[in-house]
C-alpha cells in the first residue's frame, strides 16, 4: 500500500459541488486533516451519509463511501460497524437529514453506542432543496416554506445527543478548523458513539441563523473545569441560550455495541462450540 | 388401520389446546409420520378462541385437511364453531356440560368431564389438557410410554410434583377412555416409516435455513406473524458467531442490512407487509447500489394494519414492484415448511451471486404451521458467495464496470486499493453520481439484465413444480402456501375424470418463462387460485403472457380449501365442454 501521509493522499479527485463560501469546505478540511494525523488508512475508512449538501462529502474523500437515502446514514453506519468492527466508521449529514427525516434513528444510535462517529453539519436550513426551514432554524423570519414565520421552535442537536445518552458529545464551528480537527480526532478515538455538532453558515440560504460574524461573538470555549462525566453540567452548557460553548461537552465511556455482542455470543455459547447440526437436532 | 387421520383440538386460548396438538404432532413425527398442521390465533394476548388441526399420514401430504375425523371441543363456543367441520362418521369429544344437538346426528359423541377429572381427581385445573391427551392417546392408539417420554422432556426443568400431576392426568384420561369408549371408535395410530422426522414451524424453518445458508447479521423489528424468525435467531445465531439487532423500526432494519451486506457479511431481515411498505425506499437503494440482501415477508391480511393475525397472499405486487423507479429484485415463494429451509439457501444464493435484493414471500399460515421435515434437508441448501474484485493495476476501481456480465466484481471495505463510492444516485462505473441519459440507460439495462441471467440460472430451473404432464383441459397456476390445497384439488378432480394439471412457480420475479410458456401452450383454460382480492398472480400472468385467466380469490384470513378449488375446476371444465359443443354446433 502506498504511504498516506499528506492531505492530498486522502482526496478522491472528485471536486466538491458546494457553493462558493460554504462552511462545509472548512469541515472537509478539518476532517481530512484529522484522518492524516490519525494515520488512518483510507481502505479502512467507511464514510456513510444520507441526503443533502453535507451528505455529498463521501464523494470527495478517498475511502469506502456510501451515499444512501435521506435520513438513514446512522442505521447503515451501524450495520457496517456490526458486520466489520475493524473499520473506522464515520457518518456525516445535515440538520434536516439527521434531525427531521432521520430524527428517529438518532436516539437509538446513541443508546446502542456502536463505535462510530456521527458528524452533524448544522447550517439551520435545507440547502440542497434551496432554502426551506430545517428543525434548527431559529432566527430567519421567512424561508421558502415559512414565508410568514416559522411554525415551530428549534431543536438543539448537542442537547439532544446528551439526553439520548451519547457517550461523547462535542460542538465545533466550521471556521475554527484547528479546534474542529481536534474534536473530530477525539470523537474517532472515543470507543463508542461519538456525536459532533458543527455549526456552519449556508452562504446561499442562511447567513442569519449562522451568521459567522455574530457567531464569533457568541461562542465561548467549554470551561476548563467542566466535568464531561456530569450529564447535568453537560446539558447546562449545551442548552445555554446566551453563549454557544464549543468543545467536548460530554464524555462518559461505557461498553460499546461491539462489546455487548461479544458478551452475548459468549453467553449464548456457554463455553460450548455449536454448529448447524446441533441446531437441527433440537427439532427431532 | 387408518393411514390418514385429521384431528382438531379447539378451546379458549390458555386451555392448553396447543400443548395437546404439539404433543401429538411431536410423537407422530418421531414415529416417522408425515404431518401438516394449521392453527388459528386470537387477536387478543390472553383468552379468545383458538384451535389446532393436525393431519397425520404415512404418505406425502401437503394440506392440513378439510373435514376432521376427530374433534375435541373444550367448551360450547369451540363446539358450535367447529362442529360443522366434523366428518359425518367422525368422533366428537367434548366437555361434559356441552349441549350437542342430537337431531340427525351421525357422528359418535363422547362427553368427557375433562375439567372435573382434572380438578377433583388430580387437584389441578391446568392439568385438564393432559387429561385430554390421555383420552386421545387411547382413542388414537398412541403408546403411553411415548407420551410419558415426551412429557418428561417437556417438564424436565419443572418440579417433580408438576411432572407427577401430569403423569397422573395422563393415566386418568387413558382410563376414562378405556372404560367408556367402545372398541369400534378407535383409530389405529398410523405406523409410518421408521425414520424420525423433524418437526418445526415455517418461521423456525426460515430461521434455521438462514443460519445454514450462512447469515451473519440479522436486523429486524417485531411484527406478527414474522417475529418468531428474529426470536429464534436471537437465541441461536450468536452461538454461530452471528449478531442479531432489534432495531427501532423496519427502515432502520433494512438500512442496517444494506450496511452490513456492503461491509461483506450475509445479512437479512424478516417482517410482514407493513414492514415491507416502510422498507420500500431502501429496496430501491439496494437495487441501484447493487447490494445483496434477503427480506422475508410473512404476509398477513392488509392493507394498513389489516388482519394482523390472519393469512393472506396480498403482497405479491408490493414485493415485485414496491419502491419508486425501475428497481429490479428477485421474489421467491416457498410452498411448504421444508421449502422454507431450502428457499432461504436459494435467497442468499441469488442475492450474493447477482448482488440484488431478494424477497421471500411466505404467509401467516405457512409461518405458523407445524410440519414434518426430512432430517437431511439442511445439507441440500445452496451455498453462495459474492464475486470479489482485485485492486486495479492502475487508476480507480470500477465498482459498476459495464462488461459482458451484468454482475460486477465487488470489493468490500477494507480491501486494499479498491476504495470507491456506492450510492443511491445514478452513477458511472466508478460509483460517482452521473445523471446523463446515456449513463442512466446503460446502468438500468445492466441492473435488469441480472433478471435475465437469473431466469437462466440452473437453480431457477428447479423453482417451478409441475403437477402432471402433457396436454390438459384445465391448468391451475398458484403460488406459495396455496400450492398444498391446489395439489389435493387436482388429485380429487382427476378422480372425477377431469383433465387437469397444475404449475407452481416458486420464483415469481423473474417468472420461470420457459416452463410457464410451455404450460400455457398445453392447457386450454387457466385457473389462478390465490389468497387476495384482486388476483395478483393472475394479473402478472395476463400482463406477461397475454393469457386469459380465471381467478379464484379468497380473503377470509384462512387458507384455500381443496373443495373450493375443485368446484372452480368443475365449473371451468363444464364451461369448456359447453364451448366446444357450441363450436361444434356452429361448424356443423
Amino acid at each position: 500500500m502506498e504511504e498516506q501521509d499528506k492531505f492530498c493522499d486522502y482526496l478522491s479527485g472528485v471536486n466538491p459541488v458546494w457553493c462558493p463560501g460554504c462552511g462545509y469546505y472548512g469541515i472537509l478540511g478539518a476532517l481530512v486533516e484529522a484522518f492524516v494525523d490519525l494515520k488512518l488508512p483510507s481502505k479502512e475508512l467507511a464514510l456513510i451519509s444520507g441526503i443533502g449538501c453535507a451528505s455529498r462529502l463521501p464523494y470527495f474523500v478517498k475511502s469506502y463511501g456510501f451515499h444512501s437515502i435521506h435520513g438513514r446514514a446512522l442505521p447503515i453506519a451501524q450495520g457496517v460497524k456490526i458486520a466489520n468492527p475493524n473499520l473506522t466508521v464515520v457518518a456525516v449529514g445535515g440538520d434536516g437529514d439527521g434531525l427531521a427525516i432521520g430524527g428517529g434513528h438518532f436516539p437509538h444510535a446513541a443508546r446502542n453506542n456502536a463505535d462510530l462517529t456521527y458528524i452533524l453539519f448544522n447550517n439551520a436550513i435545507y440547502g440542497m432543496t434551496k432554502g426551506q426551514f430545517s428543525p434548527t432554524t431559529t432566527l430567519l423570519s421567512s424561508t421558502k416554506t415559512s414565508p410568514f414565520g416559522l411554525t415551530g421552535d428549534a431543536l438543539n442537536p448537542s442537547a439532544l445527543a446528551i439526553v439520548y445518552g451519547a457517550s461523547f458529545v462535542a460542538r465545533g464551528f466550521s471556521v475554527r478548523k484547528e479546534q474542529l480537527k481536534d474534536l473530530i480526532m477525539q470523537g474517532i478515538r472515543h470507543p463508542g458513539f461519538a456525536f459532533i455538532e458543527i455549526l456552519s453558515s449556508c452562504s446561499s440560504f442562511n447567513t442569519t441563523d449562522m451568521n459567522v460574524a455574530h457567531l464569533l461573538k457568541a461562542i465561548d470555549t467549554v470551561p476548563a473545569d467542566h466535568d464531561p462525566e456530569d450529564p447535568v453540567a453537560a446539558l447546562r452548557l449545551a442548552g445555554n441560550d446566551s453563549k454557544i460553548h464549543l468543545g467536548v461537552l460530554r464524555r462518559s465511556p461505557r461498553p460499546s455495541l461491539e462489546d455487548r455482542f461479544q458478551e452475548i455470543q459468549e453467553r449464548a455459547r456457554r463455553g460450548k462450540s455449536q454448529d448447524i447440526d446441533s441446531l437441527v437436532r433440537q427439532f427431532a | 388401520m387408518m393411514h390418514d387421520f385429521t384431528l382438531r383440538v379447539a378451546g379458549e386460548s390458555g386451555e392448553g389446546v396447543i400443548t395437546v396438538g404439539e404433543t401429538v404432532a411431536r410423537i407422530a413425527a418421531r414415529e416417522g409420520l408425515q404431518l401438516v398442521t394449521f392453527r388459528t390465533f386470537p387477536a387478543e394476548i390472553k383468552g379468545g378462541a383458538c384451535m389446532m388441526q393436525l393431519r397425520l399420514s404415512d404418505q406425502k401430504i401437503s394440506y392440513h385437511g378439510e373435514k376432521v375425523d376427530c374433534l375435541v371441543a373444550l367448551n360450547q363456543v369451540a363446539l358450535d364453531e367447529n362442529f360443522p367441520d366434523l366428518k359425518e362418521q367422525g368422533v366428537l369429544l367434548c366437555e361434559a356440560d356441552c349441549d350437542v344437538i342430537e337431531d340427525g346426528l351421525t357422528a359418535t359423541v363422547y362427553k368427557v368431564p375433562f375439567e372435573r377429572i382434572a380438578v377433583r381427581e388430580i387437584g389441578s385445573r391446568i392439568s385438564k389438557n393432559i387429561v385430554v391427551l390421555g383420552v386421545l392417546a387411547e382413542l388414537l392408539g398412541i403408546p403411553k410410554p411415548r407420551i410419558e417420554e415426551f412429557l418428561a422432556e417437556k417438564f424436565a426443568k419443572k418440579s417433580e410434583a408438576i411432572l407427577d400431576h401430569n403423569m397422573q392426568a395422563l393415566e386418568k384420561g387413558i382410563r376414562f377412555a378405556r372404560e367408556n369408549f367402545s372398541k369400534r371408535e378407535r383409530f389405529g395410530f398410523p405406523r409410518g416409516k421408521p425414520e424420525r422426522h423433524l418437526l418445526m414451524t415455517g418461521n423456525e424453518a426460515i430461521a434455521l435455513g438462514s443460519a445454514a445458508a450462512g447469515v451473519k447479521c440479522f436486523f429486524g423489528y417485531p411484527i406478527t406473524p414474522a417475529s418468531e424468525i428474529m426470536e429464534w435467531l436471537a437465541v441461536h445465531l450468536p452461538k454461530l458467531g452471528g449478531k442479531v439487532l432489534q432495531t427501532e423500526d423496519e427502515i432502520s432494519a433494512i438500512c442496517a442490512v444494506a450496511g452490513a451486506s456492503w461491509a461483506g457479511e450475509k445479512a437479512m431481515t424478516a417482517t410482514s407487509g407493513p414492514g415491507v411498505s416502510l422498507m420500500s425506499e431502501a429496496l430501491g437503494l439496494l437495487s441501484i447500489a447493487e447490494i445483496p440482501a434477503v427480506i422475508v415477508d410473512s404476509q398477513r391480511g392488509g392493507p394498513s394494519t389489516g388482519l394482523p393475525t390472519k393469512t393472506e397472499q396480498s403482497d405479491l405486487m408490493l414485493a415485485i414492484h414496491g419502491s419508486h423507479g425501475d428497481a429490479p429484485r428477485v421474489v421467491i415463494a416457498p410452498t411448504s415448511v421444508s421449502e422454507c429451509i431450502t428457499m432461504m439457501g436459494a435467497a442468499f444464493y441469488f442475492a450474493e451471486k447477482y448482488q440484488i435484493p431478494v424477497i421471500v414471500l411466505v404467509d401467516q399460515a405457512l409461518s405458523a404451521r407445524v410440519e414434518t421435515v426430512k432430517p437431511g434437508i439442511v445439507e441440500q441448501i445452496s451455498q453462495s458467495s459474492r464475486l470479489r474484485a482485485q485492486a486495479p493495476a492502475e487508476g480507480n476501481f470500477a465498482r459498476y464496470k459495464l462488461a459482458n456480465s451484468p454482475v460486477s466484481p465487488a470489493a468490500i471495505p477494507g480491501t486494499d486499493g479498491c476504495e470507491h463510492m456506492v450510492t443511491g444516485m445514478e452513477h458511472d462505473e466508478f460509483g460517482n453520481f452521473a445523471c446523463d441519459d446515456e449513463t442512466h440507460t446503460a446502468m438500468t439495462v445492466k441492473r435488469f439484465r441480472k433478471l435475465e441471467e437469473i431466469e437462466n440460472d440452473p437453480l431457477t430451473q428447479n423453482l417451478c413444480e409441475s403437477i402432471g404432464e402433457g396436454k390438459a383441459d384445465i391448468g391451475v397456476v398458484t403460488w406459495g402456501s396455496s400450492a398444498g390445497p391446489v395439489e389435493e384439488a387436482i388429485q380429487e378432480s382427476r378422480r372425477l375424470g377431469i383433465s387437469v394439471r397444475g404449475l407452481v412457480p416458486k420464483i415469481l420475479n423473474p417468472l420461470p418463462h420457459a416452463q410457464m410458456k410451455k404450460f400455457f401452450s398445453e392447457v386450454n383454460r387457466v385457473i389462478v387460485p390465490e389468497l387476495n382480492f384482486t388476483g395478483q398472480l393472475a394479473s402478472q400472468i395476463r400482463a406477461t403472457y397475454c393469457v386469459p385467466t380465471i381467478s379464484l380469490t379468497k380473503i377470509k384470513g384462512v387458507p384455500l380449501e381443496p373443495s373450493e378449488i375443485v368446484a372452480k375446476i368443475i365449473e371451468a371444465a363444464d364451461g369448456l365442454q359447453q364451448r366446444s359443443v357450441r363450436r361444434y354446433g356452429r361448424a356443423g
